[in-house]
């Protein structure tokens, strides 16, 4: 449906800035209750094993401490099934860690204890006072090591039609036979998502049955379900405000220990608790991108065509839970390759377990499947984006049906030009400024353009206010922006006059944010209920007027304080007279794809980024110097937050590339990397001047907006684009992220 | 975070009293060290001495040259315009290191005073001979990429974080002291130590010892200076490797006096005078510069994951010296 | 498990007190401290003299406030302002001075509050996010970050805004690069980073009074 499209597309600004930038935003650790207690974690300090002693005496009895929860003491959660005890299943499928269940130790830094006292500094000090004794075993912390016991994920064994299954077209035999071929390993290292806002939770048990969380989650809905099966209580009991969630690019899409041992907290002081993690437990409990090792072996024709490739990837998981993320998918539909095959393991190690983070395994595969493209086009001494061209596919080659839209090849000329690629020289090395040498690299990104299903309310107030409810979050890219554009747009009212309400899982529910798909789902669910709010509008005023009885809603405006109709200009009621009774004008919609689009159609965002960089000659230090980022992300909703989100994304592959590993001193299985003074993410003076575009071709597949989703494309392919320009720049190839000094001097 | 009885001193000499009489007190200034390791349980003082007001903030020139009040911010120091016209290497590197607000915050004598950032000193689960003498060193035979590659002992081969103190030892500074026993001068060289067997001290200053200020003797090096700083992002990170470059040059370009220093490489600031002989009388070109790197470079040695600082390290000390030259 | 009141309880409780009052070789202190302490010592009360070590007077103001309080030593000044005062306005985002988001200005300087403890800022004047605006209407720099969209979750911003207020003044903001540089200190993990040099930019520009 066509819409008049004034507020879609404008550069508005945020609903909630004025909230953001004041200070009023509040997050989880910052609501104000009566009797706040403070909860602090005490964590493992080896990585398997059993704790066989606890001295919870000295922590106990320090001033201010209510109580001290352990596994010795902590009372049973209903919902606990202990973990890896069936037999039948695989240890790695227990499921989240059951926090104070038992004395087993999987990881360093688990949860061991829960202090509670009554400010934060005497629970802080009493932390310390607990002393544990262990029953060490040997830990695996090393994926070196762990990798030959790598194994295929129980989904994929249990469903030979699962994304993480083998994969194979044209023939096995390709890459043997072939004779123009690369075939290099590729790694990235343990990436922890570090959002600003470490995870928080303030816990209150209303009554013995109610249970109130401000937690820092992606979902609200999910989180309830979670906690609600956890204590067997009603869902409707328990309620979740995550009204602003203070960044979390994936780690808040799991339910982690820290929240389930707040609740058990808050039940045994019988006070509401306060929970924030510190930033070592940041490292350690709340997920991260997976150290994952990579093969990619890619054939050609001496024209350019690639033949064959094969992608292997290992990725790590914790021993009690499996986690898979899609690294494989890219390569698979990419590049109009006939013979293909990928391999998706892996390899369970004393660790906690990952979470998908910011353009998920997508980007990890991205990075190999970049690199390998530039490593070939180098050896075809091919441009790479003339190499990419002639690999272009105009309909998905892993499932032979026609893309619902693609306009990578636009992305491709309208990037390379803002960067300058005719500048790029073939020969790597051949360009230096001073000291510096300069070189360019491209790297594409792409994504499922996701749509599931969401509720939405909207209700028409009597002062002419529309409220629209949904449980989704926002985590940053600016939701309640978006939705109440596409609001003002349906309802035909000015943004002013339209309340987005989101973040508390008793509004209509909806899926997590996360996987792009907020406002591809999300979205179209507010346009669906603003129609069916006009509908509404139209059926009570055809109680009183017979014109609006027999109207079509396609007919129905809202129009200073009236309802009226396009065909029928006499034809018009005050909205106050619709408004009187209280909830008259209230709809609540369900949406969720209909037809066979998804059957038909492949459906992606894409995006390409192109980076210049400078290496400095002497000391191996990498600036970014110009990035340029490009999307074919469908309607782009808000001009404004929409680039933010571009220009973010390349921060974090910036992050990626450039410094961001996390390392485990595998002797203790202990992180050595656990703040921002070791474990680097970029500061103001990486980030370089990002250029976005968008193409901004609508695609009605997805929905009748025509998004796609960008939060995820934002940072896919950013990491190999810049490896590529070191490349060019040094004729270096560096496999391992991140690309540090020591590696180039 | 273990309760501490909290002083402020109005006057030097009761705070330097307390101090020198009670082994688990210590005196706070700009507390961005301090703090951050007693949140972390790493050192836990019974008791603080807030020397925040004492009279000690003062720059100015006196009859031995520029001192540098030992509570004069680093982002103080850094602007002052005699520090600038006088020792403007000083100014760099207070810049090159941590952030606006710290900066704000940390003292002269408190960055002189930083404890290493050694991962293994800070993990209290870790062992470290720094922290707990006797634990061991973690980092010997385990992740050492931002360790020494200079006076490295077997009980620790960790690496001072100060930016300031590279150029300061440079500069021929000397740090003023006060103790229970009265006041003593330090050349700055001789203030940090290395590890020995005694990691656990990192300077000589003696108990209860307050700095109160450091003096610069006047200098030549007011214009070819250079801090060069390299870590693994632009900005708000410890070095990998930082080089400190002054020269004098003639008008014929010829170096009439040089003055060098690397952070990063070893428990103290490393004063290469060795390399500053090959360069006096040389041309100020990159070969001079390269000879001095690879004479500042002897007695390196590497352990398993900064080998790489082998290299670093002479590159980045022609590149503060290209870019001191070019000044 | 919950502390019920045991035998042994209060008894320990004391005798904690006890001898970290002696280990805190109370008479020198009292050389050097005159106020709450010297008076509850004086009147030979051992809780009161306890409780003046747990807690000491603390007087300084606020955005334009006064506050007569008294705190924990090893209280910080951000967590003074956040779970005593409930001014959550200014974050933690990481706790050890590696972030930025705890920034406020201390007598119009910009500095972590995450690493100074909130006692030693007796008598002296904070500014924190909440104090930036002038009633209902924004700083300069906070409409900026508004029409530039210098954020996107939210989380770092009152610390970003409060540091570049200070950049401005400061006279670090006369070129992108320099700005770049001297906001270096205020993570952003969502990456608004280009959008927050528009706003500093933007408002240097405009010639505001910052």
């Amino acid at each position: 449906m066509k819409m008049q499209e004034k507020h879609i597309g404008a550069s508005m600004n945020r609903v909630d800035g004025h909230q953001k930038v004041t200070g009023a935003a509040k997050y989880s650790a910052e609501y104000e209750l009566p009797g706040m207690s403070y909860g602090v974690l005490v964590g493992s300090t080896i990585a398997k094993g059993r704790i066989t002693g606890l001295d919870t005496k000295a922590a106990e009895r320090a001033p201010g401490v209510l109580a001290v929860v352990t596994h010795l003491n902590s009372p049973k959660v209903p919902g606990f099934k202990p973990v890896g005890k069936d037999p039948s299943q695989p240890a790695t499928t227990g499921g989240p860690l059951k926090v104070f269940s038992d004395n087993e130790i999987r990881f360093n830094d688990q949860p061991i204890a829960l202090v509670v006292a009554d400010t934060l500094e005497r629970a802080k000090h009493a932390a310390r006072l607990v002393r544990a004794q262990y029953a060490k075993e040997a830990h695996q912390t090393d994926m070196k090591a762990a990798a030959k016991d790598a194994f295929l994920p129980t989904s994929a064994q249990k469903n030979p039609k699962s994304p993480m299954a083998d994969y194979q077209r044209g023939a096995a035999d390709a890459l043997q036979k072939a004779s123009l071929k690369i075939e290099q390993e590729y790694v990235i290292p343990t990436e922890m998502h570090s959002p600003m806002e470490m995870q928080s939770i303030t816990a209150h048990w209303e009554a013995p049955d109610r249970l109130t969380l401000y937690d820092k989650t992606q979902g609200t809905i999910g989180t309830r379900r979670d906690f609600a099966r956890e204590w067997n209580l009603p869902e409707e009991n328990v309620k979740v405000i995550a009204t602003f969630v203070g960044g979390a690019f994936g780690n808040a899409l799991h339910s982690w220990p820290h929240e389930s041992a707040a609740i058990i907290g808050a039940k045994v002081v019988n006070r509401p608790l306060k929970l924030m993690l510190t930033r070592e437990q940041m490292f350690t409990s709340v997920g991260y991108r997976p150290y994952t090792w990579q093969k990619l072996a890619m054939s050609a024709t001496p024209d350019g065509k690639i033949t064959a490739i094969s992608h292997e990837s290992i990725g790590q998981t914790s021993t009690y839970e499996e986690f898979t993320e899609s690294t494989l998918a890219q390569t698979r539909m990419m590049y109009q390759a006939p013979s293909l095959s990928t391999r998706y393991r892996i390899a369970a190690l004393n660790v906690g377990t990952p979470i998908w983070m910011r353009g998920p395994g997508e980007a990890t595969g991205a990075f190999a499947l970049e690199s390998a493209m530039d490593e070939m086009a180098h050896l075809l001494k091919l441009d790479p984006l003339e190499f990419r061209l002639r690999n272009y596919t105009d309909q998905d080659p892993e499932r032979n049906r026609p893309w619902s839209t693609k306009y990578l090849k636009e992305c491709y000329q309208m990037g390379a030009e803002r960067i300058g690629w005719s500048q790029r020289k073939l020969e790597p090395g051949a360009v230096r400024e001073g000291d510096w040498l300069i070189g360019y690299g491209m790297g594409v990104g792409t994504f499922g353009a996701h749509r599931g299903s969401a509720h939405v309310s909207a209700q028409l107030l009597p002062d002419g206010t529309a409220v629209l409810q949904c449980a989704t979050t926002d985590i940053g890219p600016g939701t309640g922006t978006a939705m109440t554009q596409i609001a003002a747009d349906a309802l035909g009212l000015p943004p002013e006059k339209i309340r987005f309400e989101l973040g508390q899982a008793s509004f209509p529910q909806s899926g997590s944010q996360g996987g792009s798909s907020t406002v591809n789902t999300v979205g179209q669910a507010v346009q669906d209920a603003c129609l069916a709010l006009k509908d509404k509008l139209r059926e009570l005023a055809g109680a009183g007027n017979p014109a609006f009885a027999s109207a079509k809603k396609e007919d129905v405006a809202l129009a200073s304080g009236y309802l009226t109709l396009g065909s029928n200009a006499a034809a018009r009621v005050p909205l106050a007279d619709l408004t009187k009774q209280p909830g008259a004008a209230l709809v609540n919609v369900e949406s969720k794809p209909t037809g066979n689009d998804g059957q038909q159609y492949s459906m992606y965002s894409f995006s390409v980024h192109f980076a210049q960089v400078a290496v400095h000659v002497l000391t191996g230090e990498v600036r970014v110097r110009k990035l340029v980022s490009g999307a074919d992300a469908g309607t782009i909703i808000n001009q404004k937050t929409a680039a933010n989100q571009m220009k973010g994304g390349a921060v974090g592959g910036i992050g990626m590339a450039l410094m961001e590993h996390a390392v485990i001193d595998d002797r203790y299985g202990r992180y050595v990397t656990k703040d921002f003074a070791d474990y680097h993410v970029p500061v103001q003076a990486d980030a370089p001047a990002v250029e976005v575009f968008f193409v901004n071709q609508p695609d009605y597949h997805v929905n009748a907006l025509g998004t796609k989703g960008i939060g995820e494309i934002a940072t896919i392919g950013v990491a190999p684009a810049i490896a590529n320009a070191v490349f060019n720049a040094t004729g270096k190839r560096v496999r391992e992220l991140p690309i540090t000094p020591d590696k180039l001097v | 975070m273990n309760q501490f009885q909290y002083v402020r001193a109005t006057k030097a000499q009761a705070a330097i009293d307390v101090v020198a009489k009670d082994p688990n007190a210590k005196f706070i200034a700009g507390g961005t060290n301090l703090v951050d390791l007693m949140k972390r349980g790493v050192v836990t003082p019974q008791k603080l001495v807030d020397i925040n007001r004492l009279p000690l903030a003062k720059i100015e020139t006196t009859g031995t040259g520029l001192r540098l009040g030992a509570l004069a911010l680093n982002s103080t120091v850094a602007n002052d315009a005699q520090v600038r016209a006088q020792h403007p290497l000083l100014a760099l590197a207070l810049n090159a290191g941590a952030s606006p607000q710290l900066r704000n915050m940390a003292t002269v004598g408190g960055n002189m005073l930083q404890r290493t950032r050694c991962t293994y000193f800070y993990d209290l689960t870790m062992p470290c001979n720094k922290r707990q003498p006797g634990s061991g060193c973690g980092a010997l035979e385990g992740i050492n990429r931002m360790h020494a590659i200079f006076g490295a002992s077997s009980t620790c081969i960790a690496v001072h974080p100060s930016d300031m103190s590279v150029a300061l030892v440079a500069l021929d500074a000397t740090v003023l002291v006060s103790g229970p026993k009265g006041d003593r001068r330090i050349p700055f060289g001789d203030f940090h130590r290395l590890p020995g067997d005694t990691p656990e001290k990192d300077t000589n200053l003696e108990a209860g010892e307050l700095i109160t200020a450091v003096e610069l003797p006047a200098s030549p090096f007011t214009k070819h200076v250079h801090y060069q700083k390299v870590r693994e992002r632009a900005s708000y990170a410890f070095a990998l490797v930082s080089a400190a470059a002054a020269l004098d040059i003639d008008g014929n370009n010829t170096i009439k006096a040089a003055r060098l220093a690397l952070g990063g490489v070893a428990h103290k600031p490393w004063r290469l005078t060795a390399a500053e002989q090959v360069l006096v009388g040389k041309p100020a070109t990159e070969e001079s510069f390269r000879q001095a790197a690879t004479v500042a470079m002897q007695g390196a040695k590497a352990f398993k994951h900064n080998e790489y600082k082998l290299r670093l390290a002479p590159n980045t000390l022609v590149q503060a010296l290209k870019t001191a030259a070019a000044a | 498990m919950t502390k019920h009141p045991e035998p042994d309880g209060p008894a320990n409780h004391d005798e904690n007190r006890r001898t970290f009052l002696k280990q805190s070789s109370l008479f020198t202190a009292l050389a050097l401290v005159p106020g709450t302490v010297v008076e509850a010592a004086a009147a030979k009360l051992d809780e009161r003299v306890a409780d003046a070590f747990e807690k000491v007077p603390l007087s300084l103001k606020i955005n334009g406030v006064k506050h007569k309080v008294t705190v924990e030593p090893r209280a910080t000044l951000l967590d003074f302002l956040r779970e005593q005062l409930h001014l959550t306005g200014t974050k933690k985002g990481c706790d050890y001075g590696q972030c930025g988001a705890c920034t406020v200005h201390v007598d119009g300087q910009r500095v972590n509050s995450c690493l100074s403890f909130a006692v030693m800022h007796d008598g002296q004047e904070i500014t924190t996010i909440e104090g930036l605006a002038d009633g209902d209407k924004l700083h300069p720099m906070q409409a900026a970050f508004v029409k530039h969209d210098g954020f996107q979750c939210g989380y770092c911003t009152p610390g970003q805004i409060m540091s570049a207020v200070a950049c401005v003044r400061e006279g670090r903001a006369g070129s992108e690069g320099e700005i770049r540089e001297y906001m270096s200190g205020n993570i952003c993990r969502c990456g608004a980073y280009a959008n927050i040099v528009a706003a500093i930019q933007d408002v240097k520009d405009g010639g505001q009074k910052v």
